[in-house]
């Protein structure tokens, strides 16, 4: 049995979506944390920090499978790179390209700090600005992801 | 909660696929021949590809990483490049392995019964090992590429003191 395309394109397109609002929702909830601590959470924050690394990577890679799924289901009458929805297209995966790159050093950052939170001066300003970055960069692609589906 | 090192292979393993078939896309589409690439292809294929090139990446930088403290050993640091390199080569022939046997299949179920040896398993068995010394060429390069790009990552993200081997 055949499965009908827009259902297999459906479940893509929500997949994506559903990567994400947990990438971004966890980005903001660790910065959320690390901005406002109660009394001796460094521990703690650095410890959902590190949970949030894992699902930021199973995120990752599930963004960019279902992202390409979402463009293949363009086949070949995908817009033109010179056209504007082009242009918008390769700078969001450009911006997608730089924070996964960038992600990397954070992720070694928060192992480090787990492994020894006495070692930095401020575990909880350094998971600030790690996770102010990555939320902001996850807020500009978000936008460029809404211009391209209405634009 | 699961050992720093488990996160640091799980992200560089994610880290490398991505980027890589990222930067395939990239450039595909800026040349505008992106469309057509995918259209061919067909869906439930093209995502088990990228499950395929996931999962042996995971597997062979989970071999890379073997034993390596790499958060806290400069000189595990300092062996990681040739290790990268090694594992590269084992992930592209890794790889080549899933899409020969998702070739052949498909190939197979396309062919009638009495052509499947003389049409495609001898000339496959013929192609098989020049392939396999390009895939291994291929992939020990992108993964000398990309142990050198850890590395930077790794002292953008400060490890660059030994805390283990001094101690």
């Amino acid at each position: 049995m055949d499965l009908d395309p827009h259902v297999l394109h459906l479940a893509i397109r929500w997949l994506h979506v559903a990567a994400m609002a947990t990438a971004f929702g966890g980005a903001l909830t660790v910065l959320a944390l690390a901005a406002r601590p109660a009394a001796d959470s460094a521990t703690t924050v650095v410890g959902v920090a590190m949970r949030y690394e894992w699902m930021f990577w199973a995120a990752a890679g599930v963004l960019a499978l279902t992202g390409i799924g979402n463009l293949a289901a363009f086949g070949a009458g995908l817009a033109a790179p010179a056209t504007p929805w082009g242009t918008t297209l390769l700078l969001k995966l450009g911006s997608v390209l730089a924070l996964v790159v960038v992600s990397v050093p954070r992720t070694l950052a928060v192992a480090r700090l787990s492994v020894s939170t006495e070692a930095a001066t401020s575990p909880l300003a350094t998971l600030r600005d790690l996770y102010g970055v990555t939320a902001g960069a996850f807020a500009v692609i978000l936008a460029l992801a809404i211009w391209l589906a209405h634009g | 909660m699961a050992s720093p090192m488990k996160l640091v292979t799980w992200s560089l393993a994610t880290f490398h696929a991505t980027t890589f078939v990222l930067a395939i896309v990239l450039f595909v589409y800026s040349r505008d021949a992106l469309g057509g690439a995918l259209g061919g292809l067909n869906t439930f294929v093209g995502l088990g590809l990228f499950i395929a090139l996931w999962v042996t990446t995971y597997l062979t930088t989970s071999r890379a990483l073997d034993g390596l403290d790499i958060i806290g050993s400069a000189r595990a640091r300092a062996g990681y490049a040739r290790r990268a390199f090694r594992w590269g080569a084992v992930n592209g022939m890794s790889f080549l392995a899933v899409l020969g046997v998702v070739a052949i299949g498909t190939a197979v179920s396309n062919t009638s019964p009495g052509q499947v040896g003389i049409g495609i398993l001898v000339p496959a068995l013929f192609i098989a090992p020049f392939a396999l010394i390009i895939s291994a060429a291929v992939g020990a390069t992108v993964g000398l590429i990309f142990g050198t790009i850890d590395l930077g990552l790794f002292a953008l993200a400060g490890l660059t003191q030994d805390t283990r081997d001094t101690a």
